[in-house]
């Protein structure tokens, strides 16, 4: 389909959000010249969609556009749709532990405002200073954290999107549990864009916990993954569970807790590691978002497989980060496909997956970027066509090529 | 019932599972004509017992192709209604499905079938010293299949979560026959998260034939306070301040005067003081060194607060002691009155006080007695009407009440439901909380699931008609030795 001509596009959108919100799109280098529009509200933003909807243009949405890179090879659009001015903070309801925001917000800045109140969500992403909320909740992006808290997925509470033909739908609520209607925000996260823009969120939040300490051991990798499953068979209530693999391997463990709560589980930790031969390791994690040549991947597998996958990436070069509740974490490494395609296998053959996050085109152009192997890729693309029966959201970025 | 002829599909239905497999006589029906919400009753045209995966498939290949709705149970617990049975339908009963299939402890998960009982996993993994985390009262009867549909809570989803947050993988059987896994053994995959969409769809979207859960460490330390106190709104500001203070206890659940004297009429546990306003039942754990921290913590909270007492228990059988009477509490109900009407809504938790204060008024406008017990710590509400079915148009008025109820928990910031669903009963509150375009979006995932309405059609989605448009008959069941909240 040949989309309408450009200036036609910016002409329309300029009159409905003036022209200082519509401007080339030019540091990304995507395929075609889209336009950046910048909605200020979530009115303008569905009348955006809705015209977009009537003129066949297709949208990339982002929030700061830190991880606008992440997944597939967006195909060519007409406007990349950013977030970045719906920002404003909706409801922090203190005493009920939730906060609603515009989807545009930083978490940064949105930790800011909460540590007034001694509240944090708890989430330590990619791009912690960047990223805004709709970007983090659309890629299901988490840390070290998940372990304790769980996922985004598990975070949020109620959703607005703006729909693909500019109408606003909600699901979920601004309670802490709910179970009205279908759970459309687990749909939502993690989509990457594809279904929806994500206006709106309510979040779970936690209290800021009095204190909180990280402690790395470092050891051969059989004694690794013993002090792992000893780690996860002990009454230690660790925050986080960290397989590191920067400069050899590591064991990490972060406690939150009232002051002697750490300390006794940081002597805890410390003398079941010491048990088995392991040593203590200054604690740096590694810098997985670095690099030039870089390619980055989010990866799972089981938690007896962590270690291994650990020492392979360290074989070929790479640092990671796997989060021991379940082995789920990001891995850098070089952009070789040979290396890429031996860490996949080692994955899948445990049950996992290797997903590329970021990596140069050429990359992307011959490696599947999502290795995804169930068997419903037939229903998420239902889902997408009718959620999206035109694709003009986020086309090429998500599974399956949807 | 219509004048269609049943025996044919009764016939391939008994090819796939066996004759045992099929139950169709009246009688035999008799018990699968309702779940927990009894007001409401229909036979299904066809009972079918399942024991595999491909039994599940093939028997909903067969309603497919006969364009027969069909509708899942597993324990018949439910309270909304979600498991009661559609005129002329064929309803697929998972009793049968009650393998635990694996059992990894090191990667901390099971694979079980849908039929299993949600204690049973605790039980199976419980020598290792691990437990399954969501709790729903009647988690000596209902299934794991059911508490998926559902999405069912319980009193320690506080600080655990609720099922969602504990399902890892499904195997599914779509509406339309086909076989797909979602998610996997670990809590993200790659692709849409169809495992949390599934969760909670409430038989809407297909049937889960294969359930992988994830299961917990059993904490160090346990201790239970329990506190009493004149009022209600004490008790709430108790657990405001709690959880200002940055302390997540595992539950906290509050009982009234009424709901307390229920309970001391029937199981006499001697430790609900009968002439409290409220009493506050909190449960902390982890290390031993956090707990009594925090105990100490939320003592201080309790009196301040205007506790007259405060009990405290970390032996098992000291903290069984104290639960007892909550966990009697819909049980002792039958005393009080000969019938009863549950609700299960859910306001922001600052604002308890306020909204119990209404309910209680809007109790004594209708002319009916509501007891409270609820989920304090998450505002997690269930209002106990008290009325006798045999006064004729006593249970529509009592649903009338209920529905206010429920609108105030919207009005009030809240939802329609926090833990028993939509089902039969609530969904024509479904529009007071959500836009005909919150609903559209949400019949899109229907549409793709089950694209001719066969999956437990008539449930969760609001039609124009009215509420209570089930078949009534009177009466009330207990299934025995089970708690149903």
């Amino acid at each position: 389909m040949k989309p309408s001509p450009d200036l036609e596009i910016k002409q329309k959108l300029t009159a409905l959000l003036g022209a200082e919100a519509v401007s080339p799109m030019t540091e990304h280098g995507f395929r075609g010249e889209p336009w950046l529009v910048l909605p200020e509200t979530e009115a303008v933003l569905a009348t955006v969609l809705r015209l977009a909807h009537q003129n066949c243009w297709r949208v990339l949405p982002m929030g700061a556009g830190s991880k606008l890179r992440w997944g597939g090879l967006v195909r060519e659009v007409e406007l990349v749709v950013s977030l970045a001015r719906l920002d404003p903070l909706i409801e922090h309801a203190t005493g009920d532990l939730t906060v609603t925001v515009a989807a545009g917000m930083p978490l940064a800045r949105l930790q800011e405002h909460l540590k007034s109140a001694g509240q944090f969500v708890a989430l330590d992403p990619a791009y912690p200073t960047t990223a805004t909320l709709g970007g983090i909740l659309a890629t299901a992006d988490s840390g070290s954290l998940r372990h304790r808290y769980g996922g985004v997925r598990d975070l949020c509470l109620g959703l607005t999107v703006i729909r693909a033909d500019g109408e606003r739908a909600k699901c979920g609520g601004r309670v802490v549990k709910n179970v009205a209607g279908y759970d459309l925000m687990k749909l939502f996260t993690g989509s990457y864009g594809t279904l929806g823009i994500i206006s709106q969120m309510t979040l779970r939040l936690y209290p800021i916990p009095p204190a909180s300490q990280t402690l790395c051991l470092q050891g051969s990798a059989a004694n690794l993954t013993q002090a792992l499953l000893a780690v996860g068979n002990s009454t230690l209530t660790p925050s986080a569970v960290d397989i590191i693999a920067n400069d050899g391997l590591g064991l990490a463990l972060g406690f939150q807790s009232t002051p002697a709560g750490v300390a006794q589980q940081v002597a805890q930790f410390l003398s079941l590691g010491q048990a088995l031969g392991l040593t203590v390791k200054p604690y740096t994690g590694p810098e997985i978002w670095q690099g030039a040549e870089r390619v980055v991947c989010k990866v799972g597998v089981p938690v007896t497989a962590a270690v291994a996958l650990a020492g392979l990436v360290t074989q070929l070069g790479g640092v990671a980060v796997l989060h021991g509740g379940g082995g789920m974490g990001h891995i850098r490494v070089m952009p070789e496909i040979m290396h890429l395609q031996k860490l996949r296998t080692f994955c899948e053959g445990v049950g996992g997956y290797l997903s590329i996050l970021e990596a140069p085109t050429t990359l992307k152009e011959t490696f599947d970027v999502w290795g995804y192997k169930g068997n419903a890729l037939g229903l998420m693309e239902r889902i997408k066509k009718q959620f999206d029966p035109l694709a003009l959201l986020s086309p090429g970025r998500f599974v399956g090529g949807i | 019932m219509t004048t269609r002829d049943w025996r044919p599909l009764v016939r391939e239905f008994q090819q796939v599972v066996g004759e045992k497999g099929v139950v169709w006589t009246p009688e035999e029906m008799l018990v699968f004509e309702c779940d927990g919400l009894t007001s409401y009753r229909e036979k299904p045209a066809v009972v079918v017992l399942p024991k595999t995966t491909a039994a599940v498939a093939r028997v909903i290949k067969i309603c497919h192709r006969a364009n027969v709705p069909f509708v899942a149970r597993g324990s018949g617990t439910g309270l909304s209604g979600g498991a009661l049975p559609v005129t002329d339908s064929v309803l697929i009963v998972t009793a049968w499905m009650r393998t635990i299939l694996k059992v990894d402890l090191e990667n901390q998960q099971v694979v079980v079938q849908p039929g299993v009982i949600n204690n049973w996993v605790t039980q199976a993994v419980s020598g290792a010293g691990f437990y399954y985390a969501p709790d729903p009262s009647s988690q000596v009867i209902c299934s794991i299949g059911g508490n998926i549909a559902e999405n069912s809570g319980g009193v320690h989803c506080l600080k655990y979560g609720v099922t969602t947050n504990h399902v890892l993988g499904l195997k599914l059987v779509l509406p339309e026959g086909e076989v797909v896994d979602v998610g996997g053994t670990l809590p993200e995959m790659p692709g849409y998260d169809l495992t949390g969409l599934f969760v909670g769809s409430e038989g809407t979207l297909g049937i889960a034939t294969e359930i992988t859960l994830r299961i917990l460490k059993v904490p160090e330390t346990v201790q239970v306070l329990l506190a009493d106190f004149t009022t209600v709104a004490a008790a709430a500001g108790a657990v405001a301040d709690i959880i200002g203070a940055g302390i997540i206890p595992a539950g906290m659940e509050i009982m009234d005067n009424l709901s307390i004297n229920a309970v001391e009429d029937v199981v006499a546990t001697g430790c609900y003081p009968r002439d409290a306003g409220a009493i506050l039942l909190v449960e902390v754990d982890g290390l031993a060194v956090e707990v009594t921290e925090n105990s100490q913590r939320i003592e201080t909270f309790l009196y301040q607060n205007g506790a007259r007492s405060v009990l405290t228990a970390t032996d098992p059988d000291q903290r069984l002691k104290l639960w007892k009477g909550r966990k009697a509490a819909f049980a002792a109900m039958g005393k009080l009155s000969p019938n009863y009407y549950v609700q299960d809504g859910v306001i922001p938790r600052t604002r308890l006080a306020e909204v119990l204060q209404e309910i209680g008024r809007l109790g004594e406008e209708h002319g009916y007695k509501v007891a409270n017990v609820f989920h304090a710590g998450d505002g997690n509400l269930h209002p106990l009407i008290l009325y006798d079915n045999a006064v004729p148009g006593a249970l529509h008025a009592v649903e009338e009440l209920g529905g206010e109820i429920l609108k105030l928990c919207v009005r009030s910031g809240g939802s329609i439901s926090g833990e028993h669903g939509i089902g039969a009963e609530k969904r024509c509150y479904m529009p007071d909380m959500f836009t005909p375009a919150d609903l559209e979006t949400m019949h899109w995932v229907r549409q793709v699931f089950d694209p001719r309405n066969l999956a437990n059609p008539g449930k969760l989605f609001p039609t124009p008609r009215t509420c209570g448009e089930g078949a009534r008959t009177q009466g009330r069941e207990q299934v025995k030795d089970a708690l149903l909240f």
